[in-house]
């Protein structure tokens, strides 16, 4: 898998269709797994979504006692596997951006494994297919290194500003998407 | 013909033991593309797979359209036909039913006329349907009184369109051409909610530079990303479009060439946005003059403009004449008929399109053509092998049926896929009217509102369960695919529509063993009309990704972009629109002191019949809400989730507050898609278009109190 998943928040129009995508997905018991959240309702519609980071070095598989949460060779981080995972929820805790969700019924977690029964054959996510904004994008590597110079390019040409009622400046930017 | 239909190269992931099979969504304008995924074993539709080859949607789909599968074979479905006895629905025999409907149709014609039975129709249908409903009403039952929902949606585009264009095609450009627009004048809708897989264009163009205006009151998630948001009041929309215009001429944007070429009433225009400077726009729109000043320089500016507007400008009293204000806007600028720009309307229901074009219109007849003219009377006649002089006159629109009701001369109403107990305006005056009726049938595949009060339900199959075309908001005529049988002893609605014809004694005109022989006699009933369908065959359309009509023979194109050469009037020029603003039928009083607008929510879908049955789509938003910024809020002391009281002339009704200050100050927003004490269209106001005859939904005055 030479993917990658590429967010633009700042598109994002808060239609969570990438939920009801998310549930869509074959292993996905008809749950989904990443989040769309707004930031500040009060003061604006702009919404943002979240989905697991795949961290290279995933915390949540660090904090598991149980070895439950497997990595593919890809670099997937799967959801927890039901025979190991004793819900302890350290994982829950121990992921930095909240990611896992816990079942209390079936006491595991659960999380975004990025569609693998998808993406393991070069086939799009669903979140990342049916997001009618493309904030959510499933695209190569270098596609997205161009994606990232072409937005400060096109600061330079228009002369970087906001355009009016962008609310980008609340996006977190340790995301990283951001040139400015 | 194929089932599942991909390019090559394209990867889908087919589970083992399902199959794939290639359709529309069943919702909006848009109709994304999507493959249904069938378990071939059990028969049901276990799924959705993205068509990521379609070329309008390129598989995005928004939550409505990956959701749409799970209402086929949901358990609320009508599998029975249904009969009231002592007030309770009770499962009946097809033959029951119709018996029935035969006694009182005929009964009641025969005491009080043809016309005292009427069809309400509804165009979430294919084209097959929606043309056959036109003829079931004037051939099978002989009646004048048959319109449709779109009066509630779509008629203030046709008919401004029609005005200054001379031909009423919803886009004038095919949609994957808008991501080479320079600028989007968007008025009036909220694409982001109401047509979200649109937004994908507008982003690759801005990608490139390109600009967007919004014009809305609210903040909406589409005037967020807009770099002008307009925020206009309710129901000003020609102040704005004249106040634009005035610019636009003072400023030296207008193509001189094209105005003088191909159109009329150019001085009439100019006289008539004279007063309408920066200063008088802004005093009636309420929207600064910086941003009015900035928007036209901007839209005069760009070399290729696509003018696009919805509900917002259209439902109001004076609908027609928005559309003509903002269609001369772009006519000015000289767009109309060039590569990635024109004008164009976001058509709401599925089939708006190629519903409206095919005569379940009061007034019309296939292929767009006109009841009051002999020679369209009797070309369609001849077609359908009836004498002209049986044609029934032309009827009244939608709303105006249930006056009707009220005056005793309609009896007896068939409402096919529509729900005009939550949809119309003015909700108390609808349910009256149908308490009124001796007697009344509805098709639908779930038991909605208006079926409730109804004495014969027929169960109606999904649209996953029927083959034929509709007419995307391009004007793009697709294909929509049979997944599946229909549930039960369900039945399509050309079925029924056959079935109620054999019974009044009209069966030889409704020889029809399948969908496609509809389409191949409506292709001829459509052929030499404005919306000329008969080069389009079901084949084609699989070959080529639908055919935008005019197709006037198998061997031309289609015609992706309108008006190149000329325009569908009379002497082919384009009509410029010199009209005064008028306020809206209702404006803010003392006693009711505040705008009250409405519109749609993403996860729903006009009355919510079947999005209220789906379980993803009501987690999301289970109820509506009024919408107000917190300084309205605060003069009643109501905080955010209070529940507040809303009056106005015609009904009343509580829902709970929710606060942001993306709205205007003196607007409350409430979504339409409930029913019942949940219908906002209690509160809304029937006044009419003169030209359109479309309620005012968009603005009345309203007032609030604590609870
Ligand atoms: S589908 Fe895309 S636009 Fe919609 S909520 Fe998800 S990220 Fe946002
Ligand atoms: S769940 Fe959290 S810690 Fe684990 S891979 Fe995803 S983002 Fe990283
Ligand atoms: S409702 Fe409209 S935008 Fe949403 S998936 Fe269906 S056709 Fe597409």
């Amino acid at each position: 898998m030479k993917k990658v998943m590429y967010l633009e928040f700042e598109r994002c129009i808060g239609c969570r269709s990438c939920q009801a995508a998310c549930r869509e997905c074959g292993g996905h018991d008809a749950k989904e797994r990443n989040y769309v959240e707004y930031i500040d309702f009060f003061e604006s519609r702009q919404t943002y979504p979240m989905m697991c980071m795949q961290c290279k070095d995933p915390a949540c598989a660090k904090v598991c006692p149980a070895n439950a949460i497997q990595i593919t060779e890809e670099g997937v981080v799967l959801s927890a596997m039901e025979e190991k995972c004793i819900g302890c929820r350290n994982c829950t805790f121990g992921c930095p951006f909240g990611i896992p969700k816990f079942d209390f019924e079936e006491n595991k977690m659960y999380k975004c494994d990025m569609c693998y029964d998808r993406t393991k054959y070069d086939i799009s996510p669903m979140c990342a297919s049916v997001c009618p904004s493309d904030a959510i994008r499933f695209i190569d590597h270098d596609e997205m290194m161009e994606l990232r110079r072409r937005r400060t390019q096109m600061n330079l040409i228009e002369g970087k500003k906001p355009s009016q009622n962008d609310k980008w400046q609340y996006v977190p930017e340790f995301f990283g998407v951001y040139s400015d | 013909m194929t089932e599942f239909v991909t390019k090559p190269g394209v990867k889908n992931l087919q589970h083992p033991g399902e199959k794939l099979i290639t359709t529309h969504c069943c919702y909006c304008g848009m109709q994304c593309g999507m493959h249904i995924r069938l378990n071939e074993k059990t028969g049901k539709v276990v799924g959705v797979e993205p068509r990521y080859d379609w070329p309008v949607t390129l598989g995005k789909m928004c939550p409505k359209g990956v959701t749409a599968y799970q209402t086929i074979d949901h358990p609320e479905r009508i599998t029975k036909p249904l009969i009231k006895k002592n007030g309770e629905f009770v499962e009946s025999t097809w033959d029951e039913a119709l018996d029935l409907i035969e006694k009182n149709f005929k009964s009641l014609q025969g005491k009080h006329g043809k016309d005292a039975v009427s069809v309400f129709g509804g165009v979430s249908m294919t084209n097959e349907k929606c043309y056959l409903v036109g003829k079931y009403a004037r051939v099978a039952l002989g009646t004048r009184f048959v319109d449709y929902n779109g009066r509630f949606c779509m008629s203030s585009a046709a008919g401004g369109f029609m005005k200054t264009l001379g031909i009423d095609r919803g886009s004038t450009l095919p949609w994957p051409e808008l991501e080479h627009t320079d600028c989007f004048f968007m008025a009036g809708t909220n694409t982001a909610e109401c047509h979200p897989t649109t937004i994908q264009w507008l982003w690759k163009a801005r990608d490139k530079g390109a600009k967007m205006i919004v014009a809305d009151p609210r903040e909406t998630p589409t005037a967020r990303i807009a770099d002008v948001h307009l925020d206009l009041k309710a129901g000003t929309d020609s102040a704005l479009a004249n106040g634009m215009m005035h610019l636009i001429i003072k400023e030296g944007y207008v193509d001189e060439e094209y105005v003088n070429e191909r159109c009329n009433n150019y001085e009439e225009l100019k006289a008539s946005v004279e007063k309408f400077t920066p200063e008088y726009t802004s005093e009636i729109t309420g929207v600064s003059i910086e941003k009015l000043v900035k928007a036209a320089h901007i839209y005069g500016k760009s070399p290729r403009s696509v003018m696009m507007f919805a509900r917002g400008v259209e439902q109001q009293a004076k609908g027609v004449d928005n559309v003509t204000l903002y269609t001369s806007m772009a006519l000015l600028r000289g767009q109309i008929g060039k590569f990635a720009s024109g004008v164009a309307t976001f058509t709401g229901q599925g089939n708006g399109q190629g519903g409206r074009e095919h005569g379940q219109k009061a007034d019309a007849l296939p292929g767009y053509r006109k009841i009051d003219n002999p020679e369209h009377v009797k070309y369609v006649s001849s077609v359908w092998g009836i004498d002209p002089s049986e044609m029934p006159k032309a009827g009244v629109s939608a709303y105006e049926m249930f006056d009707e009701i009220q005056a005793g001369n309609i009896r007896a109403m068939h409402v096919i896929c529509s729900n005009p107990a939550v949809s119309a305006p003015n909700n108390n005056y609808i349910w009256d009217s149908f308490n009124k009726l001796d007697f009344m049938v509805v098709s639908d595949f779930f038991l909605s509102e208006t079926a409730e009060f109804a004495d014969v339900v027929l169960p109606a199959s999904s649209w996953a369960e029927d083959e034929g075309t509709t007419t995307n908001l391009e004007g793009r005529v697709i294909r929509i695919r049979k997944v599946k049988d229909p549930i039960g002893e369900s039945k399509t609605d050309w079925e029924i529509l056959k079935l109620i014809a054999e019974r009044m004694g009209k069966g030889s005109f409704f020889n029809y063993n399948n969908p496609r022989d509809i389409f191949e006699e409506f292709r001829v009933a459509s052929k030499g009309g404005k919306a000329d369908y008969s080069g389009i065959t079901y084949e084609r359309i699989e070959k080529e990704d639908g055919i935008f009509w005019p197709c006037p023979s198998e061997d031309h194109p289609g015609t992706p972009t309108m008006f190149q050469e000329s325009f569908g009037t009379p002497d082919g020029k384009a009509n410029l629109a010199a009209v005064e603003w008028q306020e809206p039928d209702e404006n803010p009083s003392n006693e009711f002191p505040h705008i009250l607008t409405t519109g749609r929510v993403v996860f729903h879908y006009l009355s919510g019949s079947q999005t209220r049955r789906t379980d993803f789509l009501m987690e999301q938003c289970p109820e509506p809400y009024a919408e107000m910024h917190p300084h309205l809020a605060s003069k009643y002391a109501l905080q955010d989730g209070d529940n507040v009281y809303l009056e106005t002339k015609r009904g009343s009704m509580t829902v709970k507050v929710k606060l942001t200050k993306a709205i205007r100050e003196d607007h409350v927003f409430i979504p339409y898609h409930w029913g019942k004490e949940l219908s906002v269209n209690k509160l809304t106001n029937p006044a009419l278009d003169p030209t359109s005859r479309m309620p005012e939904f968009k603005v009345c005055a309203v007032k609030l109190k604590k609870v």
